[in-house]
């Protein structure tokens, strides 16, 4: 494990953080992403922190979403795109092709931008995931479901109503319906790709009051373009500029004393 | 300099708020001038006018809150952008206080009413208050100019101006037990004195806000402490 120690980006800031009693899940490493010729990462070294909140923040094209999308493979439903370097997820490399991405995406669950009910019922919006990796009984899916639902502060909202179709709640009670499919699954690591862009501000606030729930579970990664978003919900933020990475450090320190003068650009809005 | 944002508006709100904390150390400089100036002429007039100076001051104080209050709901700064503004408060805040030690000497000035001390110890009180100024002068273009090493200066020079008080007060103390005539102007002579004196502390502290707006974190040395007639003993009669 050590001969990685020291592959470091040259471009990064590589502040002192404190890592003193924290696990890396993640470990992405030298990271390189390519959609046909062009290279979308550069270089990319980075640790996600055992149940820590991570932030990817920069300016549209920075690659902080593709970035995300190689955490659960999800560019390999796409020809010509392919990522180079290592992803260790608990020490495992999950860019190997030995990897089961079936497996990988129920460890790794992901919550997009819009919210994406499936078009059943609330509860077979949770119990349809459950049953495609585990044989159980009625009681034992019904106390999964509203445990996924309880989790994902929506119980209270849905329960006397868990076969009306889940497109039939407001946008944050589908986002947060979508976040208890993902919940059920127990995944050990959570990517939310701008979960809250098209939410109320209300709704917003349930959602950051969520993940920071979450997180003592999961290790949770969050992208997202609202800066104040950032810093409020995250402890760890990565700023990226054309596909590398620029800084990365405690969220405290990105967003009161940046150390490059590209992030300070950027989270101040001068950029450009 | 720093580059602008994106936004033109917010840059332009930065400016105003500069701008107006810049026009606050204007007045309270000539506040503290004009309160000593009339102390040491006896002009009665002249500390009249230093009330009524006071009182924009604390106008434009307020100005300031709005405005930064305002702007921190609206733009939401960040890093650089916010520290600025929290220091624009800070200042406003210190500069409040300075002109208010000013109105201060100013009511005295009104107070003592022809009862006046002799020029030597006014001249004592003048010195320490040309001492202050000059801090006060340094600090403001520290600000302005986001000068750290000028902050720096002005926060390590505040001894001087404690060790000037130390002997001020002396002197009055001195004169005091020389004779108890002497013992209401001398009184008087020593708020005065201590005004300016605390004048300079809130000089260190603006020094303190422009090195944590620029460098964004504190400056962490033990503050120097030059003023140590609270620990001095007082001179017996035998």
């Amino acid at each position: 494990m050590s001969t990685v120690a020291s592959m470091t980006t040259p471009t990064v800031t590589h502040a002192p953080v404190d890592t003193a009693g924290l696990a890396e899940k993640v470990s992405i490493r030298n990271l390189d992403f390519l959609y046909g010729e062009s290279r979308a990462l550069k270089g990319i070294t980075l640790p996600l922190y055992k149940n820590k909140v991570t932030a990817f923040i920069g300016p549209s094209g920075c690659g902080k979403s593709t970035l995300l999308r190689v955490l659960n493979r999800m560019y390999d439903l796409y020809p010509n795109q392919r990522a180079e370097g290592q992803v260790l997820f608990d020490g495992e490399d999950i860019l190997s092709p030995k990897q089961d991405l079936n497996l990988l995406r129920a460890r790794i669950g992901m919550v997009f931008q819009k919210p994406t009910p499936f078009p059943m019922t609330i509860y077979e919006n949770i119990a349809f995931g459950l049953r495609l990796y585990e044989r159980l009984s009625r009681a034992e899916l019904d106390e999964k479901v509203e445990q996924a639902l309880a989790r994902s502060a929506l119980w209270d909202e849905v329960k006397d109503k868990l076969n009306a179709n889940g497109l039939s709640l407001s946008g944050g009670q589908q986002q947060r319906l979508c976040i208890a499919r993902t919940v059920a699954l127990s995944p050990e690591v959570i990517l939310f790709d701008e979960p809250c862009s098209a939410l109320d501000p209300i709704s917003t606030a349930k959602i950051e009051e969520l993940i920071d729930e979450l997180k003592a579970d999961y290790t949770i990664v969050i992208v997202t373009h609202n800066m104040q978003q950032a810093a409020r919900v995250s402890d760890f933020t990565a700023f990226m500029y054309l596909g590398e990475l620029v800084e990365f450090d405690t969220t405290t320190k990105m967003f009161t004393t940046p150390g490059d003068r590209r992030t300070q650009d950027y989270i101040t809005g001068r950029f450009g | 300099m720093m580059s602008e944002h994106t936004a033109k508006a917010f840059d332009i709100d930065l400016q105003e708020i500069a701008r107006k904390v810049t026009e606050m150390g204007g007045l309270a400089e000539k506040e503290i001038g004009d309160a000593v100036d009339a102390l040491a002429k006896r002009d009665t007039a002249l500390a009249q006018r230093v009330m009524a100076v006071d009182l924009s001051t604390d106008q434009l104080q307020r100005e300031i809150e709005e405005k930064a209050i305002l702007t921190i709901a609206r733009r939401q700064p960040m890093a650089v952008d916010l520290r600025d503004i929290v220091a624009a408060l800070r200042l406003a805040n210190d500069l409040e206080r300075i002109g208010d030690l000013a109105k201060n000497i100013a009511k005295r000035v009104v107070a003592l009413n022809g009862d006046f001390p002799p020029q030597k110890l006014i001249r004592g009180v003048e010195h320490l208050a040309e001492l202050v100024l000059e801090q006060l002068k340094d600090v403001l273009d520290a600000y302005a100019q986001r000068d750290l090493d000028k902050a720096i200066v002005v926060w390590r020079g505040d001894d001087k101006i404690d060790a000037m008080y130390t002997s001020v007060f002396r002197e009055l103390l001195t004169y005091m037990m020389e004779d108890p005539r002497n013992i209401t102007f001398c009184t008087h002579l020593l708020f005065c004195a201590k005004n300016i004196e605390r004048m300079g502390d809130h000089a260190t502290n603006i020094a303190e806000t422009v090195y944590y707006m620029v460098e964004g974190r504190a400056l962490a040395d033990e503050r120097p402490k030059g003023d140590t007639t609270n620990i001095a003993p007082v001179p017996m009669r035998m």
